[in-house]
């Protein structure tokens, strides 16, 4: 289990893999989604801060089950 | 932040606006800070794209075009740039880096689509208070129910 999540975080950090550039991606989708619902700069950045951490979370164990799937399918 | 004086303008003009240059609906309803915010986000996400695939990722008979058109002015003026780099060079289809600056280019198409709803729906429904102000814009009360009541 622990070996698994291990080489899960190797791979999603090496070099050949450009998941890195994820981050700034899901950043500015934050930053504008949220400005859209709020106005004060204070808020916008509050919730788009709450709302890059819910998907970066969402997203990474997601990628862990489908890696999960794939090593043992 | 909030709108500036009390002149009519027009949400279709806002919209339009909004699609020809990204954050220039916000500006026109008296927005600044939230125009130059959007402005900066959206063509920047939509430049770094079009540098991280190449400069070839933006081709109108691909699909991804139908997203990536959202993006408006800033994308036809990139447009042809592409065009004439996808005949002079080699474009990598299978690097992911390309894929990850065409997914770039799409999303910032997708995002000045909601930016240019958000600047159309604040002005032809200026009632309506969004949950910055403490309240759900989805529960807000018209005025008319309001008053009636």
């Amino acid at each position: 289990m622990w070996e698994a999540v291990g080489h899960f975080f190797t791979s999603l950090f090496s070099p050949e893999n450009p998941l890195w550039l994820y981050c700034p991606l899901c950043a500015v989708v934050a930053v504008v989604y949220k400005a859209t619902k709020f106005d004060e700069p204070k808020q916008i950045a509050l919730a788009a801060l709450h709302f890059f951490i819910s998907v970066t979370l969402g997203v990474l164990v997601l990628g862990f089950i489908l890696y999960a799937v794939s090593k043992v399918l | 932040m909030s709108p500036q004086g009390t002149q009519y303008r027009s949400p279709v003009m806002a919209l339009v606006l909004g699609w020809v240059i990204p954050g220039a609906g916000h500006a026109y309803a008296g927005r600044w800070g939230k125009a130059v915010l959007f402005a900066v986000l959206i063509i920047g996400l939509l430049v770094a794209g079009f540098a991280l695939g190449g400069g070839t990722n933006i081709q109108p008979n691909e699909w991804w075009f139908g997203a990536q058109l959202g993006a408006g002015g800033p994308l036809l003026a990139l447009t042809p740039i592409s065009q004439y780099l996808m005949v002079h060079g080699e474009p990598d289809y299978a690097d992911p880096v390309r894929e990850m600056g065409t997914l770039y280019t799409a999303i910032a198409g997708l995002l000045n689509l909601l930016v240019m709803m958000d600047a159309y729906v604040k002005l032809a429904y200026p009632s309506i208070e969004g949950p910055g102000k403490g309240r759900d814009a989805s529960r807000a009360i018209p005025e008319r129910a309001r008053e009636g009541a």
